[in-house]
This record gives C-alpha cells, sequence and structure tokens, in this order.
C-alpha cells in the first residue's frame, strides 16, 4: 500500500517542518481514517471529529513514529483505534452493544437489536448498494460489541491483513481471526432476521 | 465454541481455518477436512454461512466521502497547535523589563493619559484660580511666604501671637455688642404693640422681601407652619424680657 521509503521521507521532511510534507500526509490518510472512524462510531459529525483529533495527535506524536517497527499505515490506524477506543468509554455505550440479541436497555423498550432495524423488504444481493441496504448494514455493525467491529472493519472495510489488524489490537493473530468470524455472523444474524431470508 | 471433533477435525481448528477458507487460501486435503466437518457438525457449519454472509453484506458497503472541509479543518487545528507552541516560547525571547519601565507602564501612564484630557485641564484651571483669588483676598503674597521661618520655635511664638491677637479683638469688640444689645432691648420695650414688626425683625427669610401671606402658603406647602409666640406686654409687666418661641408645627 505505502512505499516505506517514500513514506519515511515524508514523515522526516514533516518533522523537520515542512507544511507541504504534513499537507501531503493529510491528504493521503484522511480518507481511510475518516471511514474508520464513520464506521466506528456510526456518526459523521462524531467522525469528523475523532478525525481531526487523530490527526492532531498524529502531528504531536509524529517524532516517535519509528519505520523500523511497522509501516506508517499501521502506525496511523493504531493511533486511530486507540482513539476510537477512549472515544467508546468515554460515550459509555457497552451496554448498547454487548449482543446483538440481547434484550435491552431501559430506553430500547426491551425489543431485539435485530428487530429495532427496519425491515426492508429488498433482497440484498443484487441491490447491496443501494443507500437503504448500504444504511442498514450500517447501523448493524454499530450494534455489534466493539471488540469485534474493530476487528471487522479493519479486515473487511479496510484490506488489512491479519498480521497488522494483530499489531493494531495488540492481541494474537488467532484472536483476530475468531474476532472477525464471531463479528461477521453477529451481523449477518441481525440483517437476516431483518430480511427475513438466509442468504 | 463446543470441542468436538468430527471428520478428524476440532471445532477450534475449524474457526482458525475459517478466515482463510473464506479466503480462498484454503486447499488440498485441509480444505476437505474443513467442508466435511461444516456438513456435520451442527454449529460450525450454520457458523460458517453466517460468516459468509456478513462477509457479503461487508462487501457491499461502500467507502464514505469525508466532509469538503476536513483536510482544511485538520490543517488549521494543526497549524493552531504550531501556533500555540510558538506562542507558549515566545516571552522566554522578549527583553527583560526594567522596574522604572514597569512602573511607568503600571503607574504614570495611566495618570498621564488622565492629565492630558481636557477635562482635568479645566478643573487645575480653575482650582488654581480660585485658590490664586483666596490669597489675594486675604492678603497673602507669595513673597512673605518665603519668609516664614519653619522651625519649631518660631511656629510656636507665631500660634501664640495670633492667638493673642484674636483674644484682643473679642475684648474690643464686647462693648460694642453690649451697646448694641442695651439699644436693642431698648427699642423693644418702647414699642411693644408691633409684634408684626417684631415678626418681621426675625424672620430669617427676611431678603426675599415676600408678603407674609406668601410665605405662611409656603411653609403650609411643605407641610411645617412657622408659629411664632410672645408673651404679651402689659403696663404691669413692662419690665419683663421677650422671649420668643418659634416652634414648627406639622399638620397632618
Amino acid at each position: 500500500m505505502e512505499d516505506v521509503q517514500v513514506v519515511a521521507m515524508l514523515v522526516r521532511r514533516c518533522i523537520a517542518g515542512d507544511a507541504a510534507a504534513w499537507e501531503e500526509i493529510v491528504q493521503t490518510y484522511n480518507r481511510r481514517i475518516y471511514n474508520i472512524c464513520y464506521r466506528f462510531a456510526g456518526s459523521g459529525d462524531d467522525a469528523q471529529d475523532l478525525t481531526q483529533e487523530v490527526f492532531i495527535k498524529m502531528y504531536r506524536t509524529l517524532p516517535s513514529y519509528d519505520a523500523s517497527k511497522g509501516a506508517f499505515v499501521t502506525w496511523v490506524t493504531t493511533i486511530t483505534r486507540n482513539l476510537l477506543v477512549d472515544h467508546f468509554r468515554k460515550t459509555k455505550q457497552d451496554r448498547m452493544t454487548d449482543s446483538m440479541d440481547s434484550t435491552s436497555s431501559d430506553r430500547e423498550d426491551s425489543q431485539p437489536l435485530s428487530e429495532q432495524i427496519p425491515d426492508q423488504s429488498a433482497p440484498p444481493d443484487a441491490r447491496v448498494r443501494s443507500r437503504e441496504v448500504s444504511e442498514a448494514v450500517h447501523q448493524a455493525l454499530s450494534k455489534i460489541s466493539p471488540e469485534l467491529r474493530e476487528a471487522v472493519i479493519l479486515r473487511d472495510l479496510q484490506d488489512m491483513d491479519y498480521k497488522e489488524i494483530a499489531a493494531v489490537l495488540r492481541v494474537p493473530e488467532g484472536t483476530v481471526k475468531s474476532r472477525i468470524n464471531r463479528g461477521r455472523a453477529e451481523l449477518a444474524r441481525l440483517l437476516q432476521r431483518t430480511y427475513r431470508q438466509v442468504m | 465454541m463446543p470441542d468436538h471433533t468430527n471428520n478428524g477435525m476440532q471445532c477450534n481448528e475449524f474457526d482458525l481455518l475459517l478466515s482463510d477458507a473464506l479466503d480462498g487460501v484454503l486447499g488440498g486435503p485441509e480444505l476437505d477436512r474443513f467442508e466435511a466437518h461444516a456438513r456435520t457438525c451442527k454449529s460450525c457449519g450454520p457458523l460458517l454461512a453466517e460468516a459468509e454472509a456478513g462477509r457479503q453484506w461487508l462487501k457491499g458497503l461502500t467507502e464514505v466521502e469525508p466532509p469538503a472541509n476536513l483536510v482544511n479543518n485538520i490543517l488549521a487545528s494543526t497549524t493552531g497547535v504550531d501556533t500555540q507552541r510558538l506562542l507558549a516560547r515566545a516571552p522566554a525571547s522578549q527583553p527583560r523589563i526594567s522596574w522604572w519601565e514597569q512602573i511607568q507602564a503600571s503607574f504614570l501612564e495611566p495618570i498621564w493619559d488622565l492629565v492630558r484630557q481636557p477635562r482635568f485641564a479645566m478643573s487645575f484651571g480653575m482650582a488654581f484660580f480660585a485658590l490664586s483669588v483666596s490669597l489675594t483676598v486675604a492678603g497673602v503674597k507669595p513673597a512673605d511666604l518665603a519668609q516664614i521661618s519653619l522651625r519649631p520655635s518660631a511656629i510656636r511664638r507665631t500660634y501664640y501671637n495670633t492667638q493673642a491677637r484674636i483674644v484682643r479683638y473679642v475684648d474690643n469688640v464686647r462693648p460694642v455688642l453690649e451697646v448694641q444689645a442695651a439699644l436693642r432691648t431698648i427699642k423693644r420695650n418702647t414699642n411693644p404693640a408691633e409684634p408684626g414688626r417684631t415678626k418681621q425683625i426675625e424672620r430669617k427669610n427676611d431678603t426675599t422681601q415676600q408678603p407674609e401671606q406668601k410665605q405662611e402658603r409656603n411653609y403650609s406647602q411643605t407641610g411645617e407652619q412657622l408659629i411664632l409666640a410672645s408673651v404679651p406686654l402689659g403696663p404691669s409687666n413692662r419690665d419683663l424680657p421677650v422671649v420668643s418661641v418659634t416652634t414648627y408645627r406639622r399638620f397632618v
């Protein structure tokens, strides 16, 4: 994805005070970081704020980046993930995302999470790109537990390999794979109940 | 996940291979064992189907477009961080300010700003004019002030001299005042039937030249009325002193 030497040079220029180098880093990675934040936080406004926070943190800690320890994109994703976890702890979403089908919380009238997604009649295969379906998947993604969600996002939406994900999440590769499988399965169960159809 | 063994594969092993199988990197006899386990295991079979379905759903999610102003906001916020750093360092590089400059900045300059105002200049001019007029009327000359001795003995002597002069003045004036008082008494005794005149003399607002009726109306307007009382003088008590009592009666 990235040429290690080019990125290392870019980082060095940036540390030396080259504003153009910093702008290039922002231009290169803002889309990726915004998408991770958006899929994890579930809200565009939160994603925008979090993306800015990620870049501020990056700007402050850029001299601590060591190219020999890993790729720059892994370092950036680790910063993003840590900030998202902090944000998640602050916003206290644990109760909402413990389990997909658990009867829950006080404000959701003991309705299973799978039934909170609006029922839609469109089949998922051919029209999965439609806006409504995307919104339903996005909403379902925000309902699964954060541990599974982050693994699924990094694998299926950011195309990171298991080793990189393990480095970002600081867990073994086997755990990463297991989380990805369980995350996918929970998401499918949630959406299958919504659409009343087994793929 | 239960740890069952079906077709030579445990469920834990199936779970580990599931991702590889979905990625299409599993092959050969391992893939056969994997598929056989999925067909026979009641928990792993559905898991495979659900994981595959979830993967397909997620494939349908496309990247969202970041807001147009995101990059500008990021650059502005990080540039702001830089500016704050520079501002934090700035005071250290400034030259040190001496105590005189500090006094000038904190006290003298505000006072000078006040003095420069036209209103203050006008007030000061009026005060100086009033003082000079007062000194001229009192007979004080600036040249005399220079000759004043400020020694303690000289100040004491000046004090006693001034006191003696005042006592002498009062002693000289006293016979004149006594004669004036006697004449006034005699004049009253000789004209007892003119209370209006007496009243007129003792009126405080004598200089207003207002008629008596008008004066009473003014007092009644303020809720107070001046009542003058005096002992009527007949032929038998002609030598009694005249006592005038002034009371203010309030009409509610």
